[in-house]
């Protein structure tokens, strides 16, 4: 691999709900401008791992560093805050502001968390539109938009945060077939243009197209970690086999 | 049977006295629908805490509030802020009178009547609002306050308008009440000419078309907040 420079690393993760273990000891490692996917059975704990690496949850034990923060010790919100500058993340759905409209909703946290400059916001917020290509929905409201295109205006409003990882959580999975391929567009271009990803998906060519490594879940743990060439060909872990069994 | 005299209408004392019972309505009114949003916000507010012991005293404030007659309430709040304890000595007259006049009663209990419906339908407001919405905003770094100001309050309450449209149409009716604790309000004076006059009939009439203008006018007014606040998929459409 050519990317020395680990950005997140995660080890030995726990966490649980109650009598409920969520997550039992998550090693993870991605490396700067490295697209990460994570895959596995629903309820084997992908979100709760994404959610634990931009702190909106909380972990029983281990440690999580993102670039210079150690998530595990940030305690408060306030604490939390410059870690979610650098972390952004596109949920499954809902994730826009219904009340604002496509442009608002890029412009709104830079201008009103970040505090840069209106103009220089929206010129910025104009681009990531177009970049998108929704230029010209600029002034629709998410409930205008196709699920596709809310998503793609989901993305836009995480890159105006200037992140340095964006987490992806199965953000084409509530999307029409037709759609989903606009959205993938996007992410792919953003993982060419060397951002760090961390998608979990269950698109399994893309991940495989796209992703520099591709881990697989099962029960909270990450059961198998490799190359997606070696991933998808040979799995090792008789779990992933199963789940690529039935899935591919 | 509906032979009506309007002819006492004409007579000054009678005229001020529904201009003055008008007033005082609207007053009463307006007052305890301000206070009973607001303390509806702050509730709905306090609520997203996650306080144990303060969602249990909110909890039990819309109970007793929700469960109980309002004209008990009143009668409560007037029995016992305004005769009981709360005394002051007037230092003109050197007579000892209550702190809280029967208006100023009405006024308290009309609020957290209205409030305690209030903190409900602001609370379903931010309830049916998808979770996601609040985790994009945490995620995106905003403070817990600024999350609450720009984006459940703004969400909530475009949500809760049409109830909170209810809320307060009903909070209008129920300000006639306050008649009973003598406030002057209209229902008070309506009184007061019938017992003058003896003309039941024609001034219930008279007073039941003002109440329905009134209301009227206050449900009209809401309706073009709705519209005014809708946004496409929440609410009346954005005309
Ligand atoms: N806040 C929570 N409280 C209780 N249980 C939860 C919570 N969040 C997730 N879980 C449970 O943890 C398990 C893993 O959830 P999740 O990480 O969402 O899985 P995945 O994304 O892989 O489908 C699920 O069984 C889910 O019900
Ligand atoms: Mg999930």
């Amino acid at each position: 691999m050519t990317h020395p420079e680990a950005l997140i690393e995660i080890k030995d993760i726990h966490k649980s709900f109650g009598k409920f273990n969520v997550l039992n000891g998550i090693d993870l490692t991605v490396r700067k401008g490295e697209a990460v996917c994570i895959i596995g059975p629903s309820g084997s704990g992908k979100s709760t791992i994404l959610r634990c690496m931009n702190g909106l949850m909380p972990i029983d034990r281990g440690t999580i560093r993102v670039g210079q923060h150690q998530v595990h010790s940030l305690k408060t919100e306030k604490a939390m805050r410059p870690l979610r500058h650098q972390v952004a993340m596109v949920f499954q759905q809902y994730n826009l502001f219904p009340h604002k409209t496509a442009l608002e909703n890029v412009m709104m946290a830079p201008i009103q968390v970040l505090g840069h400059d209106r103009a220089e916001v929206e010129d910025r917020a104009r681009k990531l539109l177009d970049k998108v290509r929704l230029g010209h929905k600029a002034d629709s409201y998410p409930g205008q938009l196709s699920g596709g295109q809310q998503q793609r205006v989901a993305i836009a409003r995480a890159l105006a945060m200037q992140p340095d990882v964006i987490l992806f959580d199965e953000v084409t999975a509530a999307l029409d077939p037709e759609t989903v391929k606009d959205v993938l567009f996007n992410i792919r271009e953003l993982v060419e243009e060397g951002l760090t990803c961390v998608l979990v998906t269950h698109e399994m060519g893309f991940a495989r197209e796209v992703s520099h490594h591709v881990c697989f879940t099962d029960h909270g743990k990450i059961v198998e970690d490799a190359p997606p060439a070696e991933f998808f060909a040979n799995p090792r872990d008789p779990r992933t086999r199963e789940f690529l069994g039935q899935v591919l | 049977m509906l032979d009506l005299d309007y002819s006492w209408l004409a007579d000054p004392a009678y005229q001020s006295w529904l201009v003055v019972g008008v007033i005082n309505t609207l007053k009463l009114a307006a007052i305890s629908s301000i206070a009973a949003t607001l303390i509806g916000m702050l509730g709905a507010l306090a609520l997203t805490l996650r306080i144990a012991w303060l969602d249990a005293l909110i909890e039990l404030f819309v109970e007793v509030f929700r469960n109980t007659p309002p004209l008990l309430q009143m009668l409560f709040a007037y029995f016992t802020l305004s005769t009981l304890g709360l005394q002051v000595t007037d230092p003109d007259t050197g007579l000892s009178m209550p702190l809280l006049s029967a208006f100023a009663c009405a006024a308290i209990s009309l609020s957290l009547f209205g409030g305690a419906l209030a903190i409900e339908a602001f609370r379903s407001g931010i309830e049916t609002m998808p979770r996601a919405i609040i985790e994009a905003g945490q995620a995106l770094g905003y403070s817990r306050w600024a999350r609450f100001w720009r984006i459940e309050a703004p969400i909530a309450t475009r949500i809760s308008l049409p109830a909170l449209t209810n809320i307060l149409s009903n909070l209008f009716k129920t300000t006639s009440q306050a008649s009973v604790i003598t406030v002057p309000e209209l229902m008070y004076y309506a009184g007061q000419i019938y017992n003058d006059n003896f003309r039941t009939m024609e001034v219930m009439i008279l007073v039941l078309v003002i109440y329905v203008t009134l209301v009227s006018i206050l449900t009209y007014l809401m309706a073009r907040l709705e519209r005014w606040m809708a946004f496409p998929g929440y609410g009346k459409a954005a005309s």
